[in-house]
């Protein structure tokens, strides 16, 4: 059988879609596209078990057919090619033949049995009870997505830590993410389901479909075990991480009493410049805050190099001093950079410091969490 | 010219149980090992103790038999460290630069600060009399321009003295002392030295140092040049410390494999206090055994670095039930760690059994620094301290 397609318009499709072919693999299988054909539409896929990316174009073709094609090898081909249309040609013995006006380029390709199984979603109308519909704005997600995506755990001790919790309850969706360190904890009103509902979406998943995500809706299956995001032009469905996540809203300390605001842009530049100056092993940086200032410090006492700088706060609680990981605080102020001006709520240096932008947008509340460093006197 | 002082505390460790225990005074003490058990030797005796020839470095039982009627005791060893802390803490505050060359001795470079402190055994008198006032702990104060001299000078007074050799007159206040006077010159030495008709320092000097270098070899070259007068002028400064370790021998070898490793148990702690003390994480873990024939068996290994306990117990455990395959009785046994690196107590939002127990070891450590080591134990280490109470400061260890 045969069909054509444009080369440019293919080629926009597997950028998108190949993130989710896994570059080292115990199932060879998985290198490859999936090609289903059918009634007219081009579907291909791509696995790595946990996340699947699945993208359509219109083709015209007399039969159905699904076939596996080698990914890498196909994407590298239509990527070099200049603007021209590929006839592409899958022959009886295994063979899948595209032409182009000057060139031909002969690939193998296998049937598509031993291909996993992907979920579809909306699913079938048995499945359809136990699966949650949701619409919510691709700008929304991302700016959630960008928000919290960095807190996530790297470690594989608590494996629910090392995706980002969508928590439905009854003020809307929460996005909540944590190291153990440092936590983000962001709620969006008014996005609701019918009943509260847990969900963890893996690392994977958050990093990829956020470069997907434009300021189109975005439509969200949730099942018990999967969740599918459906964009316009192209499907991400992962697997959920089945584990509890740690009840975070147990260490969100409610005592902070003291207040201090800063100007976020100025923080972070001392910031910058004090990780030049905090040990390699340790990266600690002192924050000594008293009235209406905050002097942050660091030093390497291998090197005999220090550093400190002083910053015009609004401050009116106890002097303390308080000690921070500078890449942490580094990683909370690089995304909170659009927010001019910063609320860090303290209690004591060994306590959790809760830091919030001074004006919270609509409709939304925006909270990070970060755990000091014990500073030895 | 440089200005060195030596400040050596007088029989410090006499001066510190007599501090504890003021029923002490003047009486004699002797600090060392318990001569029921007949081993080990005399770490320090009291002036009154020393009437009767003991000396440091004296085996016990020799000690016991010329002083029958002393008070022996075994050792507060966490008090004089603590006292020894409090007296370079008074140093610091005056000399630019300290070497500490042992619990109870400081060397110190004041070259140059004649205009800041003025007479300079005037000076000393004053360091003197605020450590006495400060801590009641006498010391003697030796001023020269290199190491050697000072500390000759420290020691020839005591206790209590203050020696200033003025420079240039090194040569002249050494000659009439004996040869033994000279830091470095032991047992060995001192025999052959006598074996030449040399008792003086005034004898060597009368000697060229090509006849040292030949008779003595390197080692005589430095007794030449000590002995005129000459010395190491520079302090070494303190140094980051590489390794922490505990051994222990045994007032009597043993057999009981059981035994040695609670020992073992209870000289990890004592590690672990010390590194964690010092936000410190070791890296390797080694462990020592010194069997009766003094057949010494050593094993380490590298693991991630931590602090705790009972990794490192653990790690030392696995060596020495590998590395102990002869059926010999134990004399010794110890535990060194090495390969450190500091870190940053990073506080977690969810505690899980190992944070609660990091935690607890925080916790043990504060308490062990404000109320001493053994206050608190882990159950493991009862056996040991049965055994080592000490019989004349039962209560304390």
């Amino acid at each position: 059988m045969e069909f054509k397609v444009n080369s440019k318009e293919l080629e926009k499709l597997l950028t998108k879609i190949i993130p989710a072919v896994p570059s080292r693999t115990p199932m060879p299988i998985l290198e490859n596209f999936l090609f289903e054909i059918k009634d007219g539409a081009l579907t291909i896929y791509a696995t790595d078990l946990e996340i699947s990316l699945k993208s359509s174009l219109n083709i015209v073709a007399e039969e159905n057919k699904n076939i596996v094609v080698p990914a890498k090898l196909l994407y590298e081909v239509v990527r070099s090619l200049s603007e021209t249309t590929i006839h592409f040609e899958i022959t009886d013995n295994g063979k899948l033949n595209l032409k182009t006006d000057s060139g031909e380029y002969t690939l193998s390709y296998l049937d598509a049995d031993e291909y996993p199984d992907i979920p579809s979603f909306p699913g079938s109308d048995t499945e359809k009870e136990d699966i949650n519909e949701l619409t919510i704005s691709g700008t929304e997600l991302r700016y959630a997505f960008e928000r919290a995506a960095f807190a996530m755990s790297k470690e594989e001790m608590r494996p629910a830590m090392m995706g980002m919790l969508f928590e439905f309850g009854e003020e809307g969706l929460r996005f909540v993410a944590t190291d153990g360190h440092r936590l983000v904890n962001l709620l969006k009103e008014k996005v609701k389901l019918d009943a509260p509902a847990q969900f963890i979406v893996p690392e994977r998943a958050v990093s990829v479909s956020l470069k997907l995500f434009d300021e189109k809706d975005v439509k969200l299956y949730l099942s018990k075990t999967h969740i599918s995001f459906m964009l316009n032009d192209i499907e991400l469905i992962t697997r959920l991480i089945g584990q509890k996540y740690p009840d975070y809203s147990s260490v969100i300390p409610l005592e902070n009493e003291f207040k201090m605001k800063v100007k976020t842009k100025e923080l972070h530049s001392i910031i910058k410049r004090m990780m030049l100056f905090s040990t390699s092993n340790t990266r600690r940086v002192k924050f000594s805050i008293s009235e209406n200032k905050l002097e942050v410090s660091a030093e390497d006492l291998d090197l005999g190099t220090s550093g400190k700088e002083v910053l015009e706060v609004e401050y009116s609680g106890d002097a303390i001093d308080i000690g921070f990981n500078s890449q942490y605080v580094n990683d909370v102020l690089t995304h909170c950079g659009s927010e001019e001006d910063l609320i860090f709520k303290l209690h004591s240096p060994t306590k959790a410091v809760i830091i919030e932008p001074e004006k919270q947008k609509d409709n939304q509340e925006l909270m990070m969490l970060l755990m000091p460093v014990r500073l030895n006197n | 010219m440089r200005t060195i002082f030596h400040l050596d505390l007088d029989a410090f460790f006499v001066e510190v149980e007599r501090i504890l225990d003021p029923s002490l005074k003047g009486k004699p003490v002797i600090v060392g090992a318990n001569p029921e058990y007949g081993r080990g030797v005399v770490s320090t005796c009291s002036y009154e103790a020393r009437e009767y020839g003991l000396h440091s470095a004296m085996p016990i039982r020799q000690a016991y038999k010329l002083c029958p009627h002393g008070i022996y005791v075994h050792g507060s060893h966490g008090e004089y460290s603590r006292y020894s802390k409090a007296v370079k803490h008074i140093l610091e505050k005056y000399a630019p630069m300290i070497e500490q060359a042992g619990i109870d001795e400081f060397y110190m470079d004041f070259t140059g600060c004649r205009n800041v402190y003025g007479s300079l055994f005037m000076f000393a008198s004053k360091i003197q009399k605020e450590i006495w006032d400060k801590l009641s702990l006498p010391c003697s104060i030796g001023i020269g321009s290199n190491k050697t001299i000072a500390k000759i000078g420290s020691d020839c007074m005591k206790p209590k003295g203050i020696t200033y050799i003025m420079p240039g007159m090194e040569k002249e206040f050494l000659a009439p002392m004996p040869v033994e006077t000279i830091p470095g010159v032991g047992k060995v030495t001192l025999q052959e030295l006598h074996s030449k008709g040399i008792y003086r320092i005034g004898d060597i000097t009368k000697l060229s140092e090509e006849y040292f270098l030949f008779a003595f070899g390197k080692h005589g070259g430095g007794l030449w040049k000590k002995a005129n007068g000459g010395g190491s002028e520079y302090l070494n400064p303190p140094q980051e410390r590489k390794s922490i370790s505990k051994e222990r021998t045994y007032g009597k070898d043993i057999n009981d494999r059981a035994e040695i490793e609670a020992t073992l148990f209870k000289l990890t702690g004592q590690v672990c206090q010390l590194i964690r003390d010092k936000n410190w994480q070791a890296a390797t873990v080694s462990i020592k055994l010194r069997y009766s024939d003094f057949i010494t068996l050593t094993r380490a290994k590298t693991i991630k670095p931590t602090d705790d306990d009972k990794i490192i117990y653990n790690t030392a455990l696995a060596l020495l039930r590998k590395g102990d395959t002869r059926r010999v009785s134990v004399r010794l046994v110890g535990i060194h760690l090495t390969k450190f690196n500091e870190f940053s107590e990073q506080e977690i939002l969810f505690e899980d059994k190992d944070t609660i127990r990091k935690k607890m070891l925080r916790a043990v450590t504060k308490i062990r620094d404000k109320y001493g080591y053994s206050v608190v134990q882990f159950g493991r280490t009862e056996k040991v301290s049965d055994r080592f109470v000490n019989p004349f400061h039962p209560e304390g260890n």
